[in-house]
C-alpha cells in the first residue's frame, strides 16, 4: 500500500533568515535575524512494548518491527505512537497490523497534545538579539494494539 | 501521474462509526483545506450554547491528510470546554478521484485511493469506559486557561496550576 506524500508542512524550517513574529494585534518584523531550531520532545517513558514512529525509517520496516513485537515477542499487547506528521503513518501501521491478523487483534486510540519547545538563538553574534524559546502544540496519537480478552 | 488533472473526488460514504448514538449529533467533517479557526468557531459556539441548552455531543472526522488537523480540533475543543469524554475510532475510507487528461486526449481515469480516517466523539455525557478508545476527560481542566479564543500555537508559555477540577 503506497502512502501519500504530504509535500507541505504547516511547521517553521530548520533554519530560517527571516522571521515573522505574529501576535493577535499585529504583525512585526524581526530586527534580529534568527536561527530556529526545535529541541527535541520530552524524553517518553518507553516499556518494551511502545513502539514510536517517525517519518525517517522506512514504513514497512517500522511495520515489520510491530508484527515481530507482537509475533514473536509474546506481548498481548503493543502501543504504536504517532507525533504530528508521523500520526498518519501510526494509524496506517495499525490498521495494517489489524488486516494482517484477519480481525483477531483490536484498536483502541487515544490522542493527547504534546508540548514542543523551539530555541531562537540570533544569527550574527553581534545583534543586539537574545536567545528566545517559542512553544507550540503538536497533536500525538497513542494506539493500542491488543488481542482482546476471550469471553 | 504526468498530464494528468484532477478534476472531482468522491468519498465513499460509511457506517457511522458509534453506536447507539443519539441524534441530532454534530458532525464536522475537517478537510485538508479546512481553517481551524473557522471550525472551531462552529463548534464552540454550539457546544458552549447560546440561546438554546448546547449540544451535548460533536464527532470530528477527517481522512488523509486532514486526520492531523481532525485531532488537533478534538484537543482544542477539550482544553476549552473542561470534562469532555473522548471516543476515538479509526478506519480505512475508500475515496474515489477522477483524474482527466489535460492534453486533450479526453481520457479519464478513476483511482480508487485508500486512506486511514479517524472518528472523534466528544461528550459531555458519559460514554461507556470499556469500549476501546475510550479516553476519560483529563482531571486538570481547562478553565484556568485563557478563553478568548487562543491559538493553539501561542507564543507565551503558561504554566497550569495544580488542583483537581470536578468534573460532574
Amino acid at each position: 500500500m503506497t502512502e501519500p506524500r504530504n509535500p507541505g508542512m504547516s511547521s517553521v524550517p530548520q533554519s530560517n533568515p527571516s522571521h515573522t513574529e505574529s501576535s493577535s494585534q499585529a504583525v512585526e518584523m524581526d530586527p534580529v535575524e534568527y536561527t530556529l531550531r526545535k529541541r527535541l520532545p520530552r524524553k517518553l517513558p518507553k516499556r518494551r512494548n511502545d513502539v514510536y514512529v517517525n517519518m525517517k525509517t522506512d514504513f514497512r520496516a517500522q511495520l515489520a518491527r510491530c508484527q515481530k513485537l507482537l509475533d514473536g515477542g509474546g506481548h498481548r499487547e503493543i502501543c504504536v505512537h504517532g507525533l504530528g506528521l508521523a500520526i498518519n503513518r501510526a494509524i496506517n501501521i495499525a490498521l495494517q497490523l489489524q488486516a494482517s491478523s484477519q480481525g483477531a487483534l483490536q484498536l483502541a486510540a487515544n490522542t493527547s497534545t504534546v508540548e514542543l519547545i523551539d530555541d531562537l538563538e540570533p544569527e550574527d553574534p553581534d545583534e543586539a538579539g537574545e536567545p528566545m524559546t517559542r512553544t507550540r502544540n503538536n497533536s500525538a496519537i497513542h494506539i493500542k494494539v491488543f488481542y482482546p480478552d476471550p469471553q | 501521474q504526468e498530464g494528468f488533472k484532477k478534476v472531482g473526488r468522491v468519498e465513499e460514504d460509511s457506517p457511522c462509526p458509534f453506536p447507539g448514538l443519539a441524534s441530532g449529533v454534530l458532525e464536522m467533517r475537517v478537510k485538508e483545506g479546512s481553517k481551524i479557526r473557522n471550525l472551531m468557531g462552529f463548534a464552540m459556539a454550539r457546544m458552549q450554547g447560546g440561546i438554546v441548552a448546547g449540544l451535548r455531543q460533536v464527532i470530528f472526522t477527517g481522512s488523509g491528510r486532514a486526520v492531523t488537523k481532525t485531532i488537533t480540533c478534538a484537543e482544542i475543543m477539550k482544553r476549552k470546554v473542561g470534562c469532555l469524554h473522548q471516543m476515538t475510532k479509526l478506519r480505512y475510507k475508500v475515496v474515489k478521484e477522477v483524474w482527466e487528461s489535460n492534453q486533450g486526449a479526453a481520457s479519464e481515469m478513476t483511482v480508487h485511493r485508500t486512506v486511514p480516517s479517524i472518528s472523534i466523539l466528544l461528550s459531555k455525557d458519559p460514554l461507556d469506559p470499556q469500549e476501546p478508545g475510550y479516553q476519560p476527560p483529563e482531571a486538570l481542566s481547562a478553565l484556568w486557561e485563557d478563553r478568548a479564543g487562543t491559538e493553539p500555537s501561542a507564543q507565551t508559555t503558561y504554566k497550569r496550576p495544580l488542583g483537581q477540577l470536578p468534573c460532574s
